[in-house]
């Protein structure tokens, strides 16, 4: 009993005097630790789908700031009363890109995935969790083949998931951001969801407590020097 | 069928189906690992207990690395008969049926165990064959304990997710078992949708839990 008291004791320490923590949408996996550098202290950044991640601040987890991959989580956040409306500054903008598996149908196009053999599946992120998710399923509904591909979409719990079913080749094609899909050997890049009234995926940051190094993150990701790093992560001006 | 219910009759199915695919060999096992003593009985001991003791991770892992698109079997099969098992139904029963094939044989064979083995003399000596032997004389003298694996099984292969949601993956209205839609329906942040799922597995498991235990007498106990 008591050794077992012990260790709880050592696991509540395991953190030592906390940095704080960010939480950031998998599609920023790539370019937050060179933000992180760039911003020169110490800060812990925790990954998940936005949604998810929103979940957990409403479930009280002990961040700071979130930056996500849409403006509705954080927007539900500030609505909730647990974001402040005023750090709340859009810090990018993206591309939602359809790819397929090395080796499969470099022809394939937004407008032709209905038209995918009924054995063949498309990946997305779980619309109602993964913002990639959602933006796919609002270009899927403007092209009107959203209902001709049910059951022949397969949800990944966060944008990496979605990535990671195509590079393995268990899918035809997969929507994820541009972002995801550059310098990935094995997977093409087809066609980006650039039509009129596509959906225009974007960065958003909001602070969620007053801590002032949380803050002045978001401050340098928005400033010329996070731009110039989030740009040649291939990530656009906000 | 509607979106409410499907998960429940899907799940339903893939237990049904894991069931009868997974009892046979499953039973066979049990009679083998209790009756026979073999140079390579505890390997096959070690082997089976695996996707009891391994996470469910590296089950799925492993199923898709064998029986993936590009898998070592699955590219085979797709190109040989077009068969393509990930993020299929099929895929949810296969693994399905490998979790639940532990707890069957490890229930089963200690109430094989238990009968005497004089009465497999007996029926050996009246000229049974081996499959007449365990059906009119194995069985008969163990099936509670039989019954107890398999409804076991049952409700381990009902319960299956990490496996399940690595080699089946989640498609609404095709693999969205009751485990991928509590955890898919937590995501979004639907605790009423996953509430209802979840009071229907607890309501299963607590029915499975309690005729197991009714089933397979305790030590001292009856």
């Amino acid at each position: 009993m008591r050794l077992l008291l012990l260790l709880v004791l050592l696991v509540g320490c395991g953190g030592g005097p906390s940095a704080p923590t960010v939480a950031a949408a998998t599609s920023l996996r790539n370019v937050m630790p060179a933000l992180v550098t760039g911003f020169g202290q110490d800060l812990t950044v925790t990954y998940g789908a936005s949604g998810t991640l929103r979940q957990q601040v409403e479930g009280g987890a002990p961040i700071d700031a979130v930056v996500f991959a849409s403006s509705m989580p954080v927007d539900d956040l500030i609505a909730s009363g647990h974001a402040v409306a005023a750090t709340r500054r859009r810090l990018a903008t993206n591309d939602l890109v359809l790819i397929v598996p090395e080796g499969g149908d470099a022809s394939l196009r937004w407008s032709g995935l209905p038209g995918l053999p009924v054995k063949e599946k498309l990946a997305i992120g779980e619309p109602g969790a993964v913002p990639a998710g959602r933006y796919a399923r609002e270009a899927l509904q403007g092209l009107g083949s959203w209902d001709a591909l049910q059951d022949r979409i397969v949800f990944g719990g966060d944008v990496a998931a979605v990535l990671a079913y195509a590079r393995r080749g268990e899918v035809a094609a997969a929507a994820v951001y541009a972002t995801d899909a550059a310098g990935i050997p094995d997977v093409t890049v087809v066609e980006v969801a650039a039509w009129p009234g596509a959906p225009r995926p974007e960065v958003v940051g909001a602070a969620i407590t007053d801590d002032a190094r949380a803050r002045a993150f978001l401050d340098f990701v928005a400033s010329p020097a996070g731009q110039k790093i989030l740009a040649s992560f291939g990530f656009g001006p906000a | 069928m509607d979106s409410t219910t499907f998960p429940i009759v899907l799940s339903m199915q893939v237990a049904a189906i894991s069931l009868a695919i997974v009892a046979p060999p499953a039973l066979a096992l049990a009679w083998i690992q209790a009756r026979r003593r073999y140079r390579l009985r505890t390997a096959v001991d070690a082997l089976v207990l695996l996707p009891l003791v391994l996470p469910p991770s590296v089950v799925g892992f492993f199923l898709v690395v064998v029986l993936g698109r590009r898998g070592i079997l699955g590219e085979v099969l797709d190109s040989a008969f077009g068969l393509r098992l990930v993020f299929t139904p099929a895929a949810a029963v296969i693994a399905s049926s490998l979790v639940a094939l532990p707890l069957i044989v490890k229930t089963v064979q200690p109430a094989i165990e238990a009968v005497p083995v004089e009465l497999e003399h007996v029926g050996r000596s009246l000229g049974l064959s081996p499959l007449q032997l365990f059906l009119r004389v194995t069985v008969p003298a163990s099936w509670r304990g039989i019954v107890a694996g398999l409804v076991l099984g049952f409700a381990r292969a009902l319960g299956e997710f990490g496996a399940t949601l690595m080699f089946a993956g989640n498609i609404p209205g095709r693999t969205n078992t009751m485990p991928l839609e509590i955890f898919a329906a937590y995501q979004v942040g639907d605790d009423r949708r996953a509430l209802l799922y979840v009071a229907v597995l607890t309501v299963i498991s607590v029915a499975v839990v309690v005729a197991a235990s009714r089933l397979n007498p305790q030590p001292g106990g009856r």
